[in-house]
C-alpha cells in the first residue's frame, strides 16, 4: 500500500525536564498521516512523557508541536477532539459498565443520540466485546478486556489521530491479537496511529515506522527495514571433526570467520544475503555441515548495537 | 453542561458503591442514636439553678378580686426567689409522673381550696387552719409529698390565709355588730358631774352611745359606725407600716415586688419526645445538629478520597484529554458534593424528626424563615463543604496525604467547633475559639433552627450571619483552588 506522505504531527525539537531530570531531551520527529508510527523503548525511556505531551496533557519545558500546522497546548480545547490517549493505566470507571463508560465519554466530547448509541455500538464490535460483556461492570473484566475498553474510550469521538501508550501490558495472547486486529482497523479507516512499546516483537509487526527512544533521546528513526540493515545476520555453523583440517581454506576465504576450533563451531557476521555465497563455499569444499543456524536481525539487536544495553531488563 | 455529564456520573458511581452510601447516611444516624441512649436525659438539659415546684390546680371556687385562691398561692410560689413552678396539666399525669420517679412530688389544689380557704376565720365559727408550726394542709384541701416543698407550700399558704384572715378580721373592728359587741364589754367610769343624770360608777360604752342618741335607733347605730370608722382610723395610724384590711401578703404588708421576680412559671412539656421512637427528649436538639454538621464537613474526607483516587487512577487524566476544561471539570466534581451534603442534611434533619421527635423551628416561623433555615443554610454549609473537599482533593497527591490534610477540617475543626462536645460542656472561650472554624459558626445556627423548649424566639439575624460567613468561606476556599490549580495541572519548573 502506499500511503500519502503528508505530515499530520510534527514535533519540533521538545525537551521536558523534571526538577533537574531531562525526560525528553531536543527530540523531533515527524509522522505521516495514516501511518502506524512505532515508538519503541525500554521503561523510563520517556515515551509516556512524551505521549502526554502530544495528546496535550501536558506542556514542553520547550520546543513545539504541531497537529496540521495547529499548536498542540494544554488549554486548547479543540484539539483534543481529533486527538485519542490510550494512556499506560486504565483509565474507565470500574463501576460502570463497558457501555456506560462510552456513552459518558462520547458525552464529554459533545456527542449524543443516534449518532451516539451507533458509534459506541460500532466500537464495542471492534474492541470484540460481546453485548453480554458490554453491560457488565467493568470491574469484573479479565485484564484482556480491560485492555481492549481502555481502547476503545480512546475511539469513541472518532479522533485523527491515536495514541497508544503500551496497549498490550499483562494481556494474554488472545486479547494482544485482538487489539492489534482493532488497530490494524482503524488505522485501514484512516486514522493514524503512535504506538508506544518495549516490545519489539510489537513494533516489528505492526508499525511502518519506528523510533527509538532511549533516555529521553531518539537514536534511530526510520521504516523497520532501514532499522534491520543497521545490523547483520549472523551465521553458526559447525563442521564434522573429520573436516576439521579443512578449517584453514575456510579462514582464507572468509576473514571475519571467528572459530572455536574444539568444538568446530564456527560463527560469522554479515549481511543476510551473503549467507548463499558461505553456504556454497562449504558444499564446494565438500565440508560436511553438522549444525547451521542463521541469527537474523532484529530490533533487539539495533537496540543493543546503538546503545549497549538490552531493550529489557 | 458537561459539567452535569460529569456530576451525573459521580452521583451514579457514589449510589453503586454501598459502603461509603452506608458511611455518608446510615452512620451519622446511628451515631446519633447511640450516643443519644448513652448520655441519656439529662445530657443538654441547662443546668437549673432554680428549684421546681410540680403544681396541679383543680380549684373550682373564687377567692380574692373573684381569683381562684390557688391562683393566688401559685403566684405567691412563682415569686418566691429560687423557686420555679411548672403546671401539671391533670391528675392523672401528675401520678404518672410521681409513679414513674420523673417528680419528686406535686403539689394538688383540690376542687374545694378557695372555699375552705374563704371558710378561714379567726373568728369561732370559721375554718381555723393553724396548728403550731403551720397550716393543716388536709383541711385547705391540698395534698402534697415530701418535706421540701411542704414547706414551700406551707409558707405561700401562709402568705394567704393570714392576710386573708387578718384583714377579714379587722374589717370585723369597723362593724357596728362589733361595736356593739364592744359596747357591752368596755365600761367607762361615770365623771362625779355626771352622777345625777348617771347613777353608777361605771357605764357600758354601749349604753353611753345609747344614752348619747337619745334613744333614737338610726342615731345609735350611726354613732356605733362612727366609733368603728374611728377605731379603723385609729389603727390604720398606729400601723401606718401595715394595711390590716389588706387581705393579701402585699397590701397587709405595704411590701412592693421585687422588680426582679422573673417569669419562673412554666408549663408541664413532655420532653420524652413524639417521634416513632419516643427519643426526642432534649438531647436530641443538641445530638442532631452536631452531628449533622460534623457529617456534613466528614464529606471532605469522602468527596476528596474519590478524586484522590480518581487522580491517582488515571481517569482523571483522561478527563483532562477530553475537550472540557479543567474548571468544568472540577465543577462536575463539586455539585454532587453540594447535592451529596444537602441530601445528608435532609436526610438526618427527616429522620431526627420522624424517629426521634426533634424539634425544628417555632410555630411562629413565617415561610420566608423556612426557606432561610431548610435551603439557605443547608446551602451555605453544603458550599462551604464542597468548596473544602474540591481543594484538599486537589493538594493530596495520594490518600495518605488526603487523610492527613482532611483530618485538620474533618476532626479538629469539629472538635473546636464543638460537634463532638457541647459549647456546654467546654470552657467559657471555647465559643470564641469555635468561630474560626466553619463548623462553629454552622453548628451555631443549626442549633438555632432546632429551639431547646427554652427557647421561645429565633435569632434569624445569627442565622444570616453563619450562612454568610460559611458562604464567605467558600469563596475564599475556591479561590486557593483557582491559584492552586494552575500550578498544579500544568507543573514544570
Ligand atoms: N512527574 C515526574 N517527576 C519526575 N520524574 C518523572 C516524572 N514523570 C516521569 N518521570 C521520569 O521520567 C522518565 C520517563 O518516564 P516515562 O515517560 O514514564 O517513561 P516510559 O513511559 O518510557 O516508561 C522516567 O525516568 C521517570 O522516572
Ligand atoms: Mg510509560
Amino acid at each position: 500500500m502506499t500511503k500519502v506522505h503528508s505530515v499530520i504531527l510534527k514535533i519540533d525539537n521538545i525537551t521536558k525536564l523534571h526538577g533537574q531530570f531531562k525526560a525528553l531531551n531536543t527530540i523531533s520527529l515527524e509522522i505521516n498521516r495514516g501511518e502506524i508510527f512505532g515508538l519503541l523503548g525500554p521503561n523510563g525511556a520517556g515515551k509516556s512523557t512524551l505521549l502526554s505531551i502530544l495528546a496535550g496533557a501536558s506542556k514542553p519545558s520547550s520546543g513545539f508541536t504541531w497537529l496540521d500546522g495547529m499548536e498542540i497546548q494544554p488549554n486548547n480545547l479543540k484539539l483534543r477532539a481529533r486527538i485519542g490517549l490510550v494512556p499506560q493505566d486504565f483509565a474507565f470507571y470500574e463501576d460502570l459498565t463497558a457501555k456506560e463508560n462510552l456513552v459518558f465519554f462520547g458525552q464529554l466530547f459533545g456527542m449524543q443520540g443516534q449518532l451516539l448509541t451507533s458509534k459506541v455500538n460500532e466500537i464495542l464490535q471492534i474492541i470484540g466485546l460481546d453485548d453480554e460483556k458490554a453491560h457488565q461492570y467493568s470491574k469484573y473484566f479479565s485484564g484482556g478486556m480491560k485492555r481492549r475498553l481502555n481502547l476503545g474510550i480512546a475511539l469513541v469521538h472518532s479522533p485523527d489521530i491515536l495514541m497508544l501508550d503500551e496497549p498490550t501490558v499483562g494481556v494474554d495472547p488472545q486479547s494482544r491479537n485482538r487489539i492489534f486486529e482493532a488497530i490494524k482497523t482503524i488505522n485501514a479507516m484512516g486514522t493514524t496511529v503512535i504506538y508506544t512499546t518495549h516490545y519489539m516483537e510489537e513494533a516489528e509487526a505492526l508499525c511502518d515506522r519506528i523510533a527509538i527512544l532511549n533516555h529521553g533521546e531518539i537514536i534511530a528513526c526510520n521504516t523497520l527495514q532501514n532499522l534491520l540493515s543497521l545490523t547483520q545476520t549472523t551465521i553458526n555453523f559447525s563442521i564434522h571433526e573429520n573436516d576439521m583440517a579443512k578449517s584453514r581454506i575456510l579462514k582464507q576465504k572468509l576473514p571475519e570467520l571467528k572459530s572455536d576450533p574444539l568444538q568446530g563451531s564456527y560463527s560469522l557476521t554479515s549481511h543476510k544475503n551473503s549467507t548463499p555465497d558461505i553456504i556454497n563455499l562449504l558444499v564446494n569444499e565438500k565440508i560436511q555441515i553438522i549444525n547451521l543456524h542463521l541469527d537474523s536481525p532484529n530490533l533487539e539487536k539495533v537496540f543493543l548495537s546503538l546503545t549497549g544495553r538490552h531493550l529489557r531488563d | 453542561m458537561q459539567s452535569f455529564i460529569i456530576a451525573k456520573k459521580e452521583l451514579t458511581l457514589l449510589i453503586r458503591d454501598k459502603l461509603t452510601a452506608t458511611v455518608l447516611f446510615v452512620l451519622p444516624f446511628a451515631m446519633i442514636l447511640i450516643l443519644g441512649l448513652l448520655l441519656g436525659e439529662g445530657f443538654g438539659q441547662k443546668t437549673d439553678d432554680l428549684m421546681r415546684i410540680s403544681v396541679l390546680n383543680l380549684d373550682k371556687g373564687f377567692g380574692l378580686n373573684n381569683k381562684p385562691w390557688a391562683q393566688l398561692a401559685i403566684e405567691d410560689m412563682v415569686s418566691t426567689p429560687n423557686i420555679k413552678v411548672e403546671i401539671i396539666q391533670n391528675k392523672e399525669l401528675a401520678e404518672e409522673l410521681v409513679k414513674t420517679g420523673k417528680r419528686a412530688a406535686v403539689i394538688i389544689f383540690n376542687p374545694d381550696f378557695s372555699d375552705r380557704v374563704n371558710e378561714c376565720s379567726f373568728l369561732s365559727t370559721g375554718v381555723n387552719p393553724f396548728h403550731r408550726d403551720g397550716i393543716y394542709l388536709e383541711k385547705l384541701q391540698v395534698s402534697i409529698v415530701t418535706a421540701i416543698i411542704e414547706s414551700v407550700c406551707q409558707i405561700a399558704l401562709l402568705r394567704i390565709v393570714m392576710p386573708w384572715m387578718i384583714g377579714k378580721a379587722f374589717e370585723k373592728l369597723g362593724d357596728p355588730e362589733f361595736i356593739e359587741l364592744l359596747g357591752k364589754e368596755v365600761s367607762l367610769p361615770v365623771p362625779p358631774s355626771l352622777r345625777l343624770l348617771i347613777p353608777k360608777d361605771k357605764i357600758p360604752l354601749g349604753e353611753l352611745l345609747q344614752l348619747a342618741s337619745g334613744k333614737d335607733a338610726v342615731l345609735a347605730k350611726n354613732y356605733r359606725e362612727k366609733v368603728g370608722a374611728g377605731i379603723q382610723t385609729a389603727l390604720t395610724g398606729q400601723f401606718k407600716n401595715y394595711n390590716l384590711t389588706g387581705k393579701s401578703w402585699a397590701s397587709l404588708t405595704r411590701s412592693v415586688n421585687n422588680a426582679e421576680t422573673v417569669n419562673t412559671l412554666t408549663t408541664f412539656k413532655n420532653e420524652d419526645g413524639t417521634g416513632i421512637l419516643k427519643r426526642g427528649a432534649i438531647r436530641y436538639q443538641i445530638l442532631v445538629p452536631s452531628f449533622t454538621v460534623m457529617f456534613a464537613f466528614s464529606l471532605i474526607l469522602i468527596s476528596g478520597w474519590i478524586f484522590v483516587a480518581e487522580k491517582r487512577q488515571g481517569t482523571f487524566n483522561r478527563l483532562l484529554s477530553t475537550p472540557v476544561s479543567t474548571p468544568s471539570i472540577l465543577l462536575g466534581k463539586f455539585l454532587p458534593t453540594i447535592i451529596i451534603s444537602l441530601f445528608q442534611i435532609f436526610f438526618l434533619l427527616g429522620l431526627g424528626k420522624v424517629l426521634l421527635g426533634l424539634k425544628i423551628g417555632l410555630p411562629s416561623w413565617t415561610f420566608s424563615d423556612w426557606m432561610i433555615a431548610l435551603i439557605v443554610l443547608p446551602l451555605a454549609t453544603s458550599f462551604c463543604v464542597a468548596s473544602f473537599s474540591l481543594l484538599i482533593g486537589l493538594l493530596s497527591k495520594n490518600e495518605t496525604q488526603l487523610a492527613l490534610f482532611s483530618s485538620v477540617p474533618v476532626c479538629l475543626f469539629a472538635l473546636i467547633g464543638g460537634c463532638i462536645f457541647p459549647w456546654e460542656m467546654m470552657p467559657d472561650n471555647a465559643k470564641t475559639l469555635a468561630f474560626l472554624t466553619p463548623q462553629g459558626w454552622a453548628l451555631d445556627a443549626f442549633r438555632e433552627i432546632m429551639p431547646s423548649s427554652f427557647d421561645t424566639t429565633t435569632d434569624f439575624q445569627l442565622i444570616w450571619k453563619s450562612t454568610l460567613v460559611l458562604t464567605a468561606m467558600g469563596f475564599i476556599l475556591i479561590s486557593i483552588t483557582w491559584i492552586t490549580l494552575g500550578r498544579i495541572r500544568f507543573g514544570n519548573s
